[in-house]
């Protein structure tokens, strides 16, 4: 269905390919997941698929493509899709109309379908996708999940043989990401679409995928490639970025080794019944130090609708608290609440002792770091230095810095990159400058809002690393995240958030009894406690 | 739900009858008018994916009536009833401020209101698509270019926000105009990549690829030419009282070429509709209340016409007020009359799409 033949494609102005001599052939029916660090090219090669490269970028490329029998290369994306439906990582950046049938109806109309023709198609992808009861919503109404299965739906209305999807899950939460990845498997083995997929979260998308195609910025295996396609397993065995499951499957010398939970579960019974330490894992919990952030019973509405209900919150020194909760459960509300930038209805709010309610939003930034969801919203200096500059001008700490913008760079790993432009930089460097241009005040509390959104596992584990660093000194963390795993790695305890209510509020172990938050090692060894695979080997005495 | 084309008839009625009645009485019906329809509306506007406003035109009006009327007050020293006496040395608003000056003024803010009023009951009821199908086809791609921009504002205001929340929470502060650049950079980059991302989607979901480009240039130059021929008949029309009627002649031609050029290049362009709305009874009562309104505040051969027209200078009087002018003013009302009634023939609700 898809042959990639030595294609090498540069971007405009850069100084090497995106993607280098890449052959890679899928099979009609396939449903391949597309994985990789950041910035080895998975969003190009997806673009390759349906001409965007280099129709609508630019750039030069060579090598041959074929999807379906078409050449992307020569027709172009506006005549591949009828061939390709793609599906971006934002579904409300690629929406055009405000209703959800007349979304889906765009394209065709645009295409001059005769509307019965139309209503046919239309109520086909409404059906697929479980959408007709939303037919008539306005999208903005929709919740993130259901956002992205309209945006599948679209590219689904010209019935394409293949999906190409980009990052599609990266913004749901756990249940929302199921949502859609069931739809995906359900189009794929009803339907015999062939669908391909780039994501970081693996340990979501394994589950579903026949086959893998490992995209990497280094030489693989010394042999000069660039590109490793197989089955799952075949491929994650040669590759450092996995999921927890598979990284405690390779440890344990797992084979198969198990791809998801229920396989691995085999390995795990017959393991933890012979297991040494039976005991729970040592809680991670420390000793709570002296409280820097208290929230006290507090409530705020949007236009009477209650979006926090008395919550009630405590966050120590060099503590690491995790915030957790659907899309639209209250987290980020909360934030905003305790920087100023919304004014709660009731309660309090303090750091060290003194009352933040009333303060100005720029006050509270010197005390209180707080890295948005896009740090974009942050970045508009002519460099990575000059950034942290913007920030330290702004608090007059400019001729006496707190920390020195040259050791922040450096702790942030940005130093090679000082006197570039920010927005230049990969996605990862782009959230460590937000980092440093909230952070270079020294911060008593940092709150960051799901800092992972595209970053693969080396790069959190750099981010875990450096919030390590931090408490150490004791800053206090409140992190906000719909990454389970990230959660159980770094949290020192675990809030989550429901309807704007807490509904627990307990050291990382409750994540192990919550069905929508358990991380993969806890669902394995149900009852131990542990929750990565650390804990899982010291737990089995193969630490 | 009403024909988008009848809301257009609607809105633009509404502006003509704000505009040409300079009669506070008048001015206040009208406000009231567009108000309850609006309000009226608003349930058909939420089920039908209308845009709700930004801010309520009774909000608008206490603001801009009072602001208005001050404002003409302290610069306009006209009229007989003063109120009290500013410095005269003092620039621009010292003088006497008048009752007279302060009605006039009140008046405008009055006919402002009801222009919002009007616009945000239009901007609740039509639904993107809707606007897109009111563009004659030969526009059809300027439609849609409008129907983004649409989606686009609200998106914009929710950027700014977000990136004036952002930029406070490393310290910014916004105090004057040097302080806008912080918000303004990540603004314009962002909405910049926004448009790149959408048009990358729009591309991909196969928009454009039916266009012809050679077609769209040929269509350019022949507007351009008939819009030379229009010109030079004017300009022979205003400067040569000789060849008058070879200007009219010139200008008609020219008009009708453009008219043939639109309907040719309509004809070209390959869309269709989803849901084609056909016109309904509904429909021809609520643009026959539009007609009615518009001819009370147009036509000038009838019975109490003239007291559309008032001025409170030199000294207030009370305006004068003719029923009949009144009642036709009440036609645009019909949309709010109409408004829950089903039509025999209207298109399908939610859950009733046949089965396929």
């Amino acid at each position: 269905m898809i042959e990639f033949e030595h294609v090498t494609y540069t971007y405009p102005g850069a100084s090497g390919p995106a993607l280098s001599d890449v052959t890679l052939s899928i099979a009609e029916g396939e449903f391949v997941l597309v994985a990789g660090p950041s910035g080895a090219g998975k969003s190009t090669l997806l673009r390759c698929i349906n001409g965007l490269v280099p129709h609508f970028s630019g750039g030069v490329v060579s090598g041959r493509i074929r999807v379906a029998g078409n050449d992307p290369l020569a027709l172009g994306p506006q005549s591949l899709s009828r061939v390709v439906g793609f599906v971006f990582q934002d579904p409300e950046a690629q929406f055009v109309l405000d209703r959800v049938e007349d979304e889906i109806a765009f394209a065709l109309e645009n295409a001059a379908l005769s509307p019965s023709e139309m209503r046919v198609r239309v109520e086909e992808v409404l059906n697929l996708l479980d959408l007709a009861p939303l037919r008539n919503r306005t999208l903005q109404t929709l919740s993130g999940g259901e956002k992205q299965r309209v945006a599948i739906a679209a590219a689904l209305a010209f019935r394409p043989r293949v999906l190409v999807l980009d990052e599609p899950t990266s913004q749901l939460d756990p249940q929302s990401a199921e949502d859609v990845l069931n739809a995906l498997t359900r189009l794929n083995v009803d339907q015999g679409l062939t669908v391909v997929l780039a994501e970081h979260r693996l340990e979501r998308v394994l589950p579903h995928v026949d086959r893998l195609v490992y995209l990497s910025r280094e030489p693989l295996r010394g042999e000069g490639m660039r590109v490793l396609s197989g089955t799952p397993r075949e491929v994650l065995r040669q590759v450092d970025l996995a999921p927890q499951l598979v990284v405690l499957g390779k440890a344990l010398g797992w084979e198969p080794l198990p791809l998801t939970v229920k396989e691995g579960r085999a390995f795990a019974n017959g393991m933890a019944s012979t297991a040494p330490d039976t005991s729970v894992r040592p809680s991670r919990s420390r000793v709570p130090g002296e409280a820097l952030l208290s929230i006290d019973r507090l409530s705020f509405a949007y236009n009477g609708s209650s979006a926090l209900a008395g919550v009630s919150l405590t966050v120590h020194k060099g503590e690491l608290v995790v915030l957790m909760g659907r899309n639209g459960s209250g987290k980020t509300t909360l934030l905003k609440c305790i920087v100023g930038i919304l004014r709660p209805d009731r309660g309090e709010v303090k750091l060290a002792g003194e009352s933040l309610l009333g303060k100005e939003t720029a006050e509270i930034g010197q005390q209180v770091g707080y890295l948005p969801q896009d740090p974009d919203d942050l970045l508009f200096a002519d460099s990575v230095n000059e950034e942290l500059g913007v920030t330290l001008r702004y608090h007059n700490l400019l001729a006496n810095p707190p920390i020195p913008p040259g050791e922040l760079l450096q702790r942030l790993g940005l130093s090679d990159v000082a006197t570039a432009y920010p927005r230049d930089l990969s996605v990862g460097q782009r959230q460590r400058v937000g980092l440093g241009a909230v952070t270079v005040t020294r911060p008593r509390l940092l709150m960051l809002d799901e800092p992972t959104r595209g970053l693969d596992y080396s790069a959190k584990q750099a981010l875990v690393r450096l919030l390590r660093e931090w408490q150490a000194e004791g800053v206090g963390v409140l992190l906000v995240t719909h990454d389970v795993e990230l959660a159980a790695q770094a949290a020192d305890r675990v809030v989550i958030l429901s309807q704007g209510e807490i509904v627990a509020d307990d050291t990382p172990e409750v994540l192990t009894v919550s069905p929508l938050f358990a991380p993969q090692v806890a669902r394995l060894f149900p009852g131990r406690g542990w929750l990565v695979v650390e804990d899982a080997l010291r737990g089995l005495g193969k630490a | 739900m009403l024909d988008a084309r009848v809301w257009l008839v609607w809105v633009v009625t509404a502006l003509v009858a704000s505009s040409v009645a300079r009669n506070p009485l008048y001015a206040v019906l009208l406000l009231l008018i567009t108000v309850i329809v609006g309000a009226a509306c608003r349930a058909e506007g939420d089920r039908t994916g209308g845009r709700p406003s930004v801010l309520s035109p009774l909000r608008f009006a206490a603001l801009a009536i009072p602001l208005s009327g001050l404002f003409n007050a302290l610069s306009v020293h006209f009229g007989d009833t003063v109120l009290f006496r500013l410095p005269g040395n003092w620039p621009f608003i010292g003088g006497p401020v008048t009752l007279e000056a302060f009605t006039y003024g009140a008046q405008n803010g009055i006919a402002l209101s009801a222009i919002f009023a009007a616009f945000m009951a239009f901007n609740l009821v039509t639904p993107v698509r809707d606007l897109v199908g009111i563009a004659p086809r030969a526009f059809h791609e300027t439609g849609v270019v409008i129907s983004i921009a649409l989606t686009f504002i609200p998106q914009t205001v929710e950027s700014l926000t977000r990136i004036r929340h952002a930029q406070a929470v490393r310290g910014h502060r916004l105090q004057g105009l040097r302080d806008w650049p912080p918000i303004v950079l990540p603004l314009l980059i962002s909405g910049l990549e926004q448009s790149m991302g959408l048009a990358e989607a729009m591309v991909a979901r196969g928009y454009g690829a039916v266009s012809d480009q050679r077609q769209s240039a040929r269509m350019s130059a022949g507007i351009a030419l008939s819009l030379l021929v229009v010109l030079t008949g004017w300009l022979t029309l205003l400067f040569s009282t000789r060849w008058r009627v070879a200007g009219l002649v010139l200008m008609g031609v020219g008009a009708g070429l453009m008219l043939a050029l639109l309907w040719s290049a309509g004809r070209s362009v390959p869309h269709t509709s989803y849901r084609p709305r056909r016109w309904t009874v509904r429909d021809t009562l609520g643009v026959a209340g539009c007609g009615l309104a518009l001819a009370a505040a147009s036509l000038r051969a009838y019975p109490g016409h003239s007291t559309l027209y008032y001025m409170p200078y030199p000294r207030l009087t009370l305006p004068p007020f003719a029923p009949l002018v009144g009642l036709g003013l009440l036609g645009l009302l019909a949309p709010a009359i109409l408004a829950g009634r089903r039509a025999p023939f209207a298109p399908p609700l939610d859950g009733e799409h046949a089965e396929v």
